[in-house]
């Protein structure tokens, strides 16, 4: 078996990555706090720290979607169906054998194929769900000149939003876990710091 | 190329950033006020001491109205259309009739058959039953408002009139209230100040306090931390800053509170805005943070920045149990009780009351318009009596959360009838309540004076009645912070039809989202121990 | 060896943990009381006179009276102190113990919540003294004693007044005017 280097993640990419783990994490942190969930740094803190935090988290993702389809990495999330068989199956008993890892991480393939899928759902459902329901519960105030006010419920907007979180939280326990399921148990992480991913 | 590419990266960003920026300053004008309200240094052009019909020597309270009214042509008509004279109101949207002439309440419950006593604090002269005419010219009272040597006293039992004679008061007690100089008061007119609105309007219900909670005799004198307006070393505000008058007609009335205002700052001397309630300088929007004007559409400024009222010591009436009046003391004379504090808390003649200082506030929806409890209206017993029911709700937009005092009492009603009964309670006569202790009679004679039916039997019946507090406006610091609210057991728990974060949430979507983090959580480390397991296995 | 050195330092260390998470409750008492500020303060003053032992009143401070003169609010607060020559000779007669002085006079605070309720909040006397040696211990457990007999409230009695001291305001001084005082 030999160890093979490959770089998979770029600058930007690294940065994103990070500093948007670092922002939901945050928000998670208060957002749990202004949902009443426990007493942290104080509801009026909470409230001003997750919309500071919402608002970079806005900035940033209007980098990464330029960058993403400026570079073309937007392909990196196309769903496919190839493999997908393969890695259930390695998650699910060959890990636990030593069993090589069925997908290779090349340049132009760097997710594996539940990755893809699961990142998808996270871009394509769990944030579009959080960013439109916050939007509204950010912009509560302004409902009556948008003429939304007859149409929408807080009620109801901060249940999706709360709904969203709890998935976003899901997926975070479970993306962490995923991070040490590489070549080594660190493999992953190293990847997502230095760029270069080990492969067998 | 990558030249292009970041320039355009850069434009993206900063539009972004721009649109943050703007969001987070959303239209906040600056609320500072270029207004001081230093009402007390307006100099009049008249010197009132110098009018040759003023320099005599009056009898009455009467014969000063009518040298008055030589220059005022128009003041005692102007007088005689407000509700200080009328001592009534009817209401623009419902058409109801209030007034304290007509409704019930529970503190001294009604005028009727009481005018002697009660009309110590009507702004006219008289009116001791109801065959007072209100169109007598000469009985308009102006001095109680424009006395400007603060000597001018109404007392209980002369149906309006001043003290003409030096006479004892409260009767039997050794002390004694000088005659009124008339022509020195007359010499004396000015604009009203704090203790002319404060002569009755901080004592009523009997006490000092005893009324409003908001409005008591702290405020001649307030200090910052009390009002920030009336503020004796800061704004120093006179009730009439706010309460601005147009021919002698009172702007912002509780009968008819504008609770709900929207839009920027009125104009100062624009007549068409009421000028007593606190958007009208302040906005609807005076913070700098858009989350805080954003509370605006469901909340009253009063609600965050009274916190409390009656922050003093002097403290305020939280209920009257007139079921208790009548009881004697052992030796069977009149029995008073007062409480910890010094404030009256047993009277054989009225009852027994309980008093609170630094009160929080009962929370309600409110849109301005308050029914009350008339003379003769039908009421459904043992359910406590609404005297006044603040109305509005969640789904009206028209509607705040506004604080309140909820003043909670006993007091008779007639069983038959189903009505609260009117008793004769002042006076020295055969019939009235303090004197006698016989409900029975009293009751008899106030329901005859109201023309209502009594059936001769009566109970007593819990009542509320519910006011919208407004004054005693705490520094900005002191302003209810968020979590006072936004928390599960806040100032607004009872609040409903609003969904607030921190207070509320779905039950089933925490349950299943907690079961799902824990769940992904559960089954990670499982799955993880497993490869632990088998590594060393292997290993 | 190591584990069992391991182990015993630490519990010390969770017993040490715990001790500075409960050490404030511990040391101090918050009952609820069933009247309203005054009134408690009123009752409490009278329990005081007639709880024997030398007990006095020895002022009535009002805190809040202080930030309200700086332009602020506070809920209302009231400490009634207490003083008893008893108890405090021998505390103070002795110089290894004098800077217990600083506890005196023994105080009961009296306060409303944001919930509209009174509450009254205590020193643990008893665990207090403990700290200081038998001859303080065993001062302090008596003290403990008679505090407990300042709280315990007789709602059939009619509400007693509220005695203010000769000179209170924002600087609190202690009213030496009360009778007794140390």
């Amino acid at each position: 078996m030999t160890v093979e280097r490959i770089y998979v993640f770029k600058k930007f990419e690294r940065f994103w990555h990070w500093s948007q783990a670092l922002l939901i994490i945050f928000m998670l942190l208060t957002g749990f706090e202004v949902h009443g969930s426990y007493h942290l740094f104080g509801f009026a803190d909470a409230v001003a720290m997750h919309t500071v935090a919402a608002w970079t988290l806005v900035g940033l993702w209007v980098f990464a979607i330029f960058w993403h389809f400026t570079t073309g990495e937007w392909k990196q999330y196309i769903p496919t169906t190839e493999k997908v068989v393969a890695m259930m199956q390695f998650y699910s008993v060959g890990i636990f054998k030593g069993a090589p890892h069925p997908y290779r991480p090349t340049m132009l393939k760097k997710h594996n194929p539940l990755q893809r899928l699961a990142y998808l759902g996270v871009l394509l459902f769990i944030g579009p769900l959080l960013w439109f329901t916050g939007w509204f519960y950010l912009f509560f105030g302004d409902w009556k000149a948008w003429g939304v006010d007859g149409l929408l419920s807080l009620e109801w907007v901060a249940f999706f939003h709360t709904a969203g979180a709890f998935m976003m939280l899901a997926f975070l326990i479970a993306h962490i876990y995923l991070t040490t399921t590489g070549h080594t148990p660190t493999s992953h992480i190293k990847a997502m710091i230095t760029g270069w991913e080990e492969v067998d | 190329m990558p030249t292009i590419r970041r320039a355009l990266l850069a434009t993206c960003g900063a539009a972004v950033m721009l649109t943050a920026l703007s969001a987070f300053a959303a239209a906040s004008p600056d609320p500072t006020s270029s207004l001081n309200g230093a009402t007390s240094s307006k100099k009049s052009t008249a010197d009132h001491s110098k009018f040759p019909e003023l320099k005599r020597k009056f009898k009455t309270g009467p014969e000063v109205t009518q040298a008055c009214l030589v220059c005022h042509t128009e003041a005692a008509k102007q007088v005689q259309h407000t509700k200080h004279w009328t001592w009534q109101s009817a209401d623009p949207k419902t058409g109801q009739v209030r007034g304290k002439k007509n409704i019930i309440n529970n503190y001294c419950t009604s005028v009727v058959s009481n005018e002697k006593d009660c009309m110590a604090c009507h702004a006219g002269y008289g009116w001791k039953d109801q065959s007072f005419d209100f169109s007598v010219q000469k009985n308009v009272d102006c001095l109680i408002c424009h006395d400007g040597t603060g000597t001018y006293r109404k007392l209980p039992g002369y149906a309006g009139h001043p003290v003409y004679k030096r006479v004892e008061f409260p009767h039997g007690s050794g002390r004694f209230v000088d005659a009124v100089d008339l022509g020195k008061v007359a010499q004396s007119v000015q604009l009203p100040s704090r203790s002319n609105c404060g002569s009755c309007h901080f004592f009523g219900g009997g006490a000092n306090g005893a009324k409003h909670g908001d409005m008591d005799s702290s405020l001649q004198h307030p200090e910052h931390y009390l009002d920030v307006h009336m503020a004796e070393k800061g704004l120093n505000f006179s009730c009439i800053t706010c309460h601005a008058t147009n021919s002698h007609e009172i702007t912002g009335s509780r009968y008819n509170v504008e609770a709900a205002r929207t839009g920027d700052a009125a104009i100062r001397g624009k007549t068409d805005a009421n000028p007593a309630a606190c958007q009208a300088c302040h906005s609807n929007k005076p913070h700098h943070e858009a989350r805080l004007n954003q509370h605006t559409e469901k909340i009253a400024c009063q609600t965050c920045h009274i916190p409390e009222f009656a922050r003093n010591n002097i403290g305020t009436e939280l209920s009257w149990d007139w079921s208790k009046a009548t009881i004697m003391g052992e030796d069977g004379k009149r029995m008073m009780r007062k409480d910890s504090a010094g404030r009256r808390a047993f009277d054989s003649q009225k009852g027994e009351w309980k008093w609170e200082s630094h009160v929080i506030p009962e929370y309600r929806w409110f849109n301005g318009t308050s029914t009350y409890k008339v003379i003769g209206d039908k009421i459904d017993p043992p359910k406590p009596v609404q005297l006044s029911v603040v109305g509005g709700g969640p789904d009206d937009a028209e509607s705040r959360i506004w604080p309140t005092k909820v003043h909670r009492g006993k007091q008779p009603y007639d069983t038959v009838n189903m009505t609260l009964t009117v008793q004769h309670t002042g006076g020295e006569d055969a019939t009235a309540l303090w004197h006698n202790y016989d409900w029975q009679k009293a009751i008899a004679t106030g329901m005859k004076a109201a023309g209502l039916p009594y059936s001769g039997k009566y109970d007593f019946v819990e009542t509320e009645l519910t006011w919208p507090i407004t004054h005693m406006v705490a520094p900005k610091e002191d302003a209810l912070s968020c979590a006072q609210c936004h928390s599960k057991n806040g100032r607004l728990k009872d609040i409903e039809g609003i969904y607030m974060p921190a207070r509320d949430g779905s039950r089933w979507l925490d349950i299943l989202g907690w079961t799902l983090a824990l769940l992904t959580l559960i089954g990670v480390l499982v799955h993880g121990a497993i490869r632990v397991v088998n590594s060393r296995k292997a290993g | 060896m190591l584990k069992l050195f391991g182990g015993f330092f630490a519990g010390v260390l969770a017993v040490a943990v715990l001790g500075y998470i409960f050490m404030g409750s511990l040391m101090f008492r918050e009952i609820e009381s069933p009247f309203g500020v005054e009134e408690t303060v009123a009752r409490i003053q009278q329990n005081i006179q007639n709880v024997g032992n030398g007990w006095a009143l020895s002022g009535l401070r009002n805190p809040g009276r202080a930030v309200e003169s700086a332009g602020g609010n506070v809920l209302p607060v009231m400490m009634v102190e207490a003083c008893s020559t008893k108890y405090s000779a021998p505390i103070l007669k002795d110089d290894s113990v004098r800077f217990l002085s600083i506890l005196m006079p023994c105080k009961v605070s009296v306060y409303k919540k944001n919930d509209g309720k009174t509450y009254i909040g205590m020193m643990n006397a008893g665990l207090m003294g403990k700290m200081f040696g038998p001859m303080v211990g065993d001062v302090m457990s008596k003290v403990a004693e008679d505090q407990a007999k300042f709280v315990l409230f007789d709602p059939n009695q009619p509400a007693p007044p509220m005695l203010k001291p000769a000179a209170p305001g924002a600087t609190g001084a202690a009213g030496a005017s009360a009778p007794g005082g140390c």
